[in-house]
């Protein structure tokens, strides 16, 4: 069997003390696999990801990290004004093994270069990020977990406002991670492209699910998703999201 | 034409200007990038409870204005956690408050209002050694500061969710961000006082930010206009017999409207078709 390299056992976790946004959640992602986590807008899809980081103390239960954690947000928490190229965006997956003390050197640009290299974007690396499109950016963020090279990612929203070649991109360098024996978790809205992973998380408030794509059933997705859900048949399923998500971060996802 | 600068008071002046310059352009260009422009006003403000009360205390007017402002920051990165108040909230919260406490001070401790001005306007003309030796400690400081912790104030600025997972501090930066800002505005009051201290610390970093197309050149472009600013500005101030700080002021504020209205004019030119 392989290595578990994130965990959560009975998980309750929240931003006020005695006021849970999220219980009861007990997963694991093993290396060379791939975690959808599926809820609604508010959901505690985010909420998860930033006690998994660490930024969020479980009120009850555990969080066991085996290993560094490489984060992808959503592009839209980036200052996209700031005066940094795509270069410099995938170099700071550099900053944890270079000390303060020490320049980025050539090992370092030739590293970020790579990662650039692997999500199409090696001809943009000088263009300023705020000028990338939504799937460039996304896909600069990408590279830049790919520079640190962490054996754990957390993906969130990797999909959302990213066309179809972006998508197309990302899914592929996703794939080669997990054959890599990376542990990915994805925070997604798309039941199909969720349900394709090799286990699926439901959230909404608590655990609705966890277990392979499969075993997906149309109770699992009422439980998640409650009145949102619309099934089309043949098992295929979409959710309806009331409101955009792109505010997740800033609320009490 | 510059014999200005052979008067030894002018040279002071203008090590002093050469040497705030630096601090101010290296801080100044965080401060824009983080949007802490009012934070770097107010913080000068915040030193004034601290000037007034020096001499009767019998403290080092440096040593009681650095204490009111890290008694400042320290209140302020406390206040900023609250939501319901918000960075600029907390800012203008504890700024107010610190006036209230100075003017309340200044009424009996100055009771006529002389020196008052002094505090809050500075006197570039009049500076002694203690000042620059105080100049230069604080261009050496924000110099190592930049150094020690880009990364982590351009990570943290850039997206600050991501931080901690790079590796860097967030709480660690901000927080010696604010008190490098901190200090280095105690250093620039004896030449341009608390009410002119952003003069330095903002105005040439956000010109310089409307045309920087990195952060290096932002460092490098900010500490260069404002020592171009300071060392201009000084000479005009003596040729025309003005206080320099204002013109400093008035002439950083000027390029600024000029480059962003040049920029602007840039915008609307119509692009030749090929």
């Amino acid at each position: 069997m392989s290595e578990v390299l994130i965990e959560a056992v009975g998980l309750s976790t929240g931003y006020a003390p005695g006021e849970p946004a999220l219980r009861g959640v007990t997963f694991a992602a093993n290396a060379g696999q791939i975690v959808a986590v599926l809820g609604p807008n508010g959901g505690g899809k985010t909420t998860l990801m930033r006690a998994l980081l660490g930024e969020l103390p479980p009120f009850e239960g555990r969080v066991d990290v085996h290993g560094e954690i490489a984060y992808v947000p959503q592009t839209e928490q980036a200052r996209l004004d700031f005066p940094v190229s795509a270069l410099d965006v995938a170099l700071m997956g550099a900053y944890r093994r270079t000390p303060w003390w020490k320049r980025l050197g050539r090992a370092e640009h030739d590293r970020a270069l790579q990662a650039l290299d692997r999500v199409g974007l090696r001809e943009r690396a000088k263009d300023r990020f705020g000028t990338l499109s939504g799937g460039q950016r996304q896909r600069v963020l990408i590279a830049r977990a790919l520079v640190q090279d962490a054996p754990i990612l957390l993906l969130d929203e990797p999909f959302s406002g990213v066309d179809r070649a972006s998508e197309a991109t990302i899914l592929g360098l996703l794939g080669q991670l997990r054959a890599q024996g990376h542990a990915l978790l994805i925070c997604t809205h798309d039941i199909e492209q969720g349900r394709g992973f090799d286990r699926v998380l439901g959230v909404h408030g608590e655990q609705t699910f966890f277990g392979p794509g499969a075993a997906l059933d149309a109770a699992a997705l009422e439980r998640t998703y409650g009145s949102e859900i619309v099934t089309l048949g043949e098992g295929a399923a979409i959710a309806v999201q009331c409101h955009h998500h792109d505010h997740e971060h800033d609320q009490h996802g | 034409m510059l014999e200005a600068f052979d008067l030894p008071f002018m040279q002071r002046a203008l090590v002093a200007v050469l040497l705030l310059s630096v601090a101010g352009g290296l801080l100044g260009a965080w401060v824009v990038l983080r949007r802490l422009a009012f934070f770097s006003h107010a913080v000068g403000t915040a030193t004034f409870p601290g000037l007034v009360v020096a001499a009767p205390w019998g403290i080092a007017a440096p040593l009681a204005a650095l204490g009111s402002a890290l008694l400042f920051t320290a209140g302020l990165t406390r206040l900023i956690r609250d939501p319901r108040l918000g960075p600029d909230g907390a800012t203008g919260l504890l700024v107010v408050a610190a006036l209230a406490l100075g003017a309340l001070l200044a009424s009996d401790v100055y009771p006529a209002g002389t020196g008052v001005d002094q505090l809050l306007f500075g006197t570039l003309l009049g500076l002694d050694d203690a000042d620059l030796w105080l100049a230069a400690a604080v261009a050496a400081g924000a110099l190592v500061l930049t150094l020690a912790l880009g990364r982590t104030w351009l990570a943290t600025g850039f997206e600050p969710q991501t931080a901690r997972t790079l590796g860097v501090s967030r709480a660690r930066g901000d927080w010696a961000l604010l008190a490098g800002l901190a200090v280095a505005v105690v250093a620039m009051l004896p030449a341009v006082g608390a009410l002119l201290a952003a003069t330095l610390l903002v105005v040439p970093a956000a010109t310089v930010r409307l045309v920087a197309r990195s952060v290096p050149q932002l460092l490098a472009g900010s500490v260069l206009l404002g020592a171009t600013e300071g060392v201009v500005a000084l000479w005009f101030a003596y040729e025309l017999d003005l206080p320099p700080g204002p013109v400093l002021a008035l002439l950083s504020g000027v390029i600024f409207g000029v480059v962003a209205l040049g920029q602007a004019a840039a915008a609307r030119r119509p692009v030749p078709v090929p």
